[in-house]
């Protein structure tokens, strides 16, 4: 079994992973370097919290896999379990999420502000009506999960290909440098970029592009513990490094890089609001990225043709890819 | 003792009221307009923080901002630059790093042992066993980050506002003043933002008399200049001049600049945008050229002229540039000595009536010879030169001790390219100017329409040339924005043919076939 991945975020480096244990010939081609796409530029939020039973068990299982290839390639991704809080205004809302997802199995609490104040102390109680908590969400670090995805697919014998973009020319056939390269199957996991890929070959797909923009503040001692995200878009977490990390959740519509100013604006207020305590710090850096997400807010996922969909995972990648590149790479040696 | 200089030949300290800070609840004496860093150098304070991962001590270094090594907690803030800051009576700074504290942390073991232990990677590559991974984990989470979280809620009101313009001249040093000036002598209205409280960016330390001609200021010391220049823009009713404003970012395609003044934040709306933003010092390779009391020449020159505190006793210079020879000359001057000035080249670097003026005053200098280490465990206490061969290596056996309690780096510079690099202006590495620079035209107009870079961040020369790039750059911009007429498309050709004299001569050599390697058609 020969098989091409476009795309070397964790998706594709995931896929290319499982399927080399399986014994399959894999190339990965990215097309700029490892971490330019969402995988390189993402907070690292890790959670079960969905309204779906799919998604859950994905996600579960995801989580379980990061501890055994951890173990496996010899690498730590920096995963810290320090809780996943999810704030809404709408407690009703939140309360039927939080039932919903108990009736799955999942160990999530439904608390009140008060309650989430012993879990963080410096949170402003009347910046949200309710919270979900789950105890088991984490904060990884995106980029060792990249480079130690890489250097496990590397020590099985994938060849990586970085700067190197891959047209798809058909369902079996990539064009490398002008060359045209034969495949058994070509795994769509281009992130933002899938879309492009399937619209030329005339594989119908609902996949639309999200950007989303993200900052870092200076360093301070660690006492955010877990990854909180509000039902208002905001989204912050403390890294390995002390940095603030947070974002706003983003827009369909542009595909472009560019950061703004209104964003941070935007962002300080909000935080601001939620964290007094982060006013007056200084933000070190801004950036921003993309992903592709489907209506459903499920992945596009399975064959269409000879190519296989690993794509649309819209802002939950780092908490779904990996349990979909391992079902992936199962169909595929299958098929 | 008092590290303070009271009599200087050239400058005069006018110091402020008395106060005392409280530094880790130590009382300290300091005067009104002194930044927190240099009031405690000029204590005796030697090491303001330690590094994140060896712990070994770091210094006060570069005295504008830049370098991170005096971050402190600042009555109850965090991660302040203490250089930046200026001393109130009262105020509580505590150093962030090291257990007890910086001067006295337990943790400077490290040093020694951490790399035996914990290769640098290791907490990716090591301890992958699921039991002890999470437990490293966490107790790496508490060794990490800078500053404890801010104890209270930070009470400045943040603030909010618009300025529109036609043209956003950034960094006040000669070339923005210059570029400021000359655009607005034609009417354009012109912002100027420096993120220091003062104008004259690093003129303002240079008390030595410019070269040249009557028309380039020659004659004229450097922080006169500064003065001369500032009072010409205050006659300019269209030049608006906003000090301690930090430009940070500048968004769609140079459409809108994101600036803080304090506490507030200003969303510049610019038509045109001139980067003068200067240069950042050059550092050299050698053993413990991170100790407290390795400095570059900025910041020993901050240190003495602009607050009049003495760097130490006896210095080292390394590298006979201008900077450094009057940099040695300067010390000179206000009573410090100079125990050698050490060049890796065979000859001196800058001009001979400066290295002729150190040689009258006695100072030793040793050219093919460059520093080996510095000597000293929380603080330079002496360094070892040696000989260089042909191929740059040391000679055996050549090795000098050299008796000095501070060692100055003055090895040139390299532009602060940052800004001009985020908006998105194609760069090039020229090692003629000095480092990562824009590609220009002979306009100094980048490769973003409207934006534009003139002093020492397009190329590392000197003040002058900077004035007369600053101008370029300006009326180019004036004139596409409609302003000044034939006049003003007269002085522009002017301008560019005087910048074109000016590196004719055997000085401007290099800087004419670096510019010929990111040149830019217009």
């Amino acid at each position: 079994m020969k098989v091409a991945v476009i795309g070397g975020g964790i998706s594709g480096l995931g896929v290319a992973y499982f399927l080399a244990k399986l014994g399959a010939e894999v190339e990965v081609f990215e097309q700029k370097y490892l971490l330019y796409g969402a995988s390189g530029r993402n907070s690292g939020g890790i959670t079960a919290q969905f309204m779906d039973k799919e998604l859950i068990e994905m996600a579960l299982r995801t989580m379980k896999l990061y501890e055994k290839l951890q173990s496996e390639i010899k690498f730590n991704f920096l995963l810290r379990k320090g809780g996943y809080l999810k704030l809404s205004d709408n407690p009703r809302e939140l309360e039927k999420e939080v039932e919903y997802q108990k009736s799955a199995g999942l160990k999530v609490k439904f608390l009140s502000p008060e309650d989430v104040k012993e879990i963080f102390p410096d949170i402003n109680t009347n910046a949200f009506k309710a919270a979900s908590y789950f105890k088991d969400g984490a904060v990884i670090f995106p980029w060792p999960v990249i480079w130690g995805l890489a250097k496990g697919c590397r020590e099985l014998g994938v060849k990586i290909y970085d700067w190197t973009p891959a047209e798809v020319v058909s369902e079996t056939e990539v064009k490398v440098k002008n060359e045209v390269k034969k495949y058994d199957v070509i795994v769509n996991a281009a992130g933002a970029w899938s879309a492009e890929i399937n619209n030329k070959l005339g594989i119908k797909n609902d996949l639309r592009v999200v950007k989303e923009e993200i900052c870092v503040t200076e360093s301070l001692r660690p006492y955010i513990d877990p990854y909180i995200i509000h039902s208002n878009g905001l989204y912050l977490s403390q890294s390995m490094r002390g940095e603030i990390v947070g974002g706003i959740v983003g827009k369909a519509g542009e595909k472009s890089l560019d950061s703004s100013l209104d964003f941070l604006v935007k962002y300080a207020k909000l935080a601001t609001k939620l964290v007094p305590k982060l006013r007056g710090l200084s933000i070190l850096r801004q950036w921003s990225g993309v992903y592709d997400e489907t209506k459903n807010g499920k992945p596009n996922f399975g064959f269409t043709g000879k190519v296989f969909q690993l794509n649309g995972f819209g802002k939950n990648g780092m908490s779904l890819a990996l349990a979909y590149a391992e079902k992936a790479s199962k169909e595929i040696m299958k098929s | 003792m008092d590290g303070r200089l009271v009599d200087h030949p050239i400058l005069k300290f006018e110091r402020g009221k008395e106060v005392t800070i409280y530094f880790n609840g130590k009382p300290i004496k300091a005067y009104e307009g002194e930044t927190v860093a240099a009031a405690l150098y000029a204590a005796g304070v030697r090491i303001f923080s330690r590094s994140f991962r060896w712990h070994r001590p770091r210094g006060f270094f570069c005295a504008i901002g830049k370098c991170s090594a005096c971050m402190m907690e600042v009555d109850g803030i965090p991660n302040v630059r203490t250089c930046k800051v200026y001393v109130r009576d009262g105020m509580q700074v505590r150093t962030q790093t090291g257990y007890p504290n910086a001067e006295k942390d337990i943790f400077a073991l490290a040093d020694k042992l951490i790399d035996r232990f914990y290769p640098h990677g290791s907490h990716y590559t090591k301890f992958t066993n699921p039991l002890i991974r999470d437990f490293v984990l966490s107790q790496l989470r508490k060794m990490t980050g800078f500053g404890k979280p801010p104890k209270a809620v930070y009470e400045g009101k943040a603030k909010h506002e618009e300025i529109s313009c036609d043209i956003l001249v950034v960094g006040g040093g000669p070339a923005g003043m210059s570029a400021a000036i000359n655009a607005g002598k034609y009417g354009a209205k012109v912002l100027l933002v420096d993120e220091n409280p003062f104008l004259g960016g690093q003129l303002v330390k240079q008390t030595h008399r410019f070269f040249g001609s009557a028309k380039h200021k020659a004659g004229t010391r450097g922080i006169r200049i500064a003065k001369i220049l500032e009072e010409e823009l205050q006659k300019i009713p269209n030049v608006m001049v906003l000090k301690e404003t930090k430009v940070f970012g500048i968004y769609n395609g140079g459409k809108e600049v994101g600036a803080v003044q304090k506490d507030k934040l200003l969303r510049i709306k610019p038509k045109k945008i001139i980067i003068a933003t200067g240069a950042y010092e050059r550092t050299l390779v050698f053993e413990n050229n991170d100790l407290p009391g390795v400095y570059g020449a900025g910041g020993v020159q901050t240190l003495m002229n602009v607050y009049g505190i003495y760097p130490g006793t006896r210095g080292l210079i390394v590298g006979s540039g201008n900077v450094g020879l009057i940099l040695s000359y300067q010390l000179m001057q206000a009573g410090v000595k100079v125990a050698a000035v050490v060049e890796a080249m065979p000859r001196i670097g800058g001009y001979f009536v400066h290295a002729a003026k150190i040689r009258r005053l006695g100072i030793p200098i040793y050219v093919r010879h460059t520093v080996l280490r510095a000597l000293g465990k929380n603080k330079v206490e002496g360094a070892v030169i040696a000989e260089l061969d042909e191929k740059w290596n040391p000679i055996k056996g050549s090795e000098k001790k050299i008796d000095c309690d501070f060692i100055c780096v003055a090895v040139g510079l390299s532009p602060a390219h940052e800004l001009l690099y985020q908006a998105g202006c194609k760069m090039k590495f020229v090692p003629e100017l000095g480092g990562l620079v824009p590609l220009r035209t002979i306009y100094n107009e980048t490769s973003v329409t409207g934006i534009y870079a003139a002093g020492d961040v397009a190329g590392i020369e000197e003040a002058t040339a900077a004035i007369m790039s600053g101008r370029i750059a300006s009326i180019h911009a004036t004139v596409a924005l409609g302003y000044g007429g034939e006049e003003a498309k007269k002085e522009l050709e002017e301008a560019v043919k005087d910048l074109q004299e000016f590196r004719a001569g055997p000085f401007g050599e290099k800087i004419v076939s670096g510019i010929a390697k990111c040149m830019l058609s217009s």
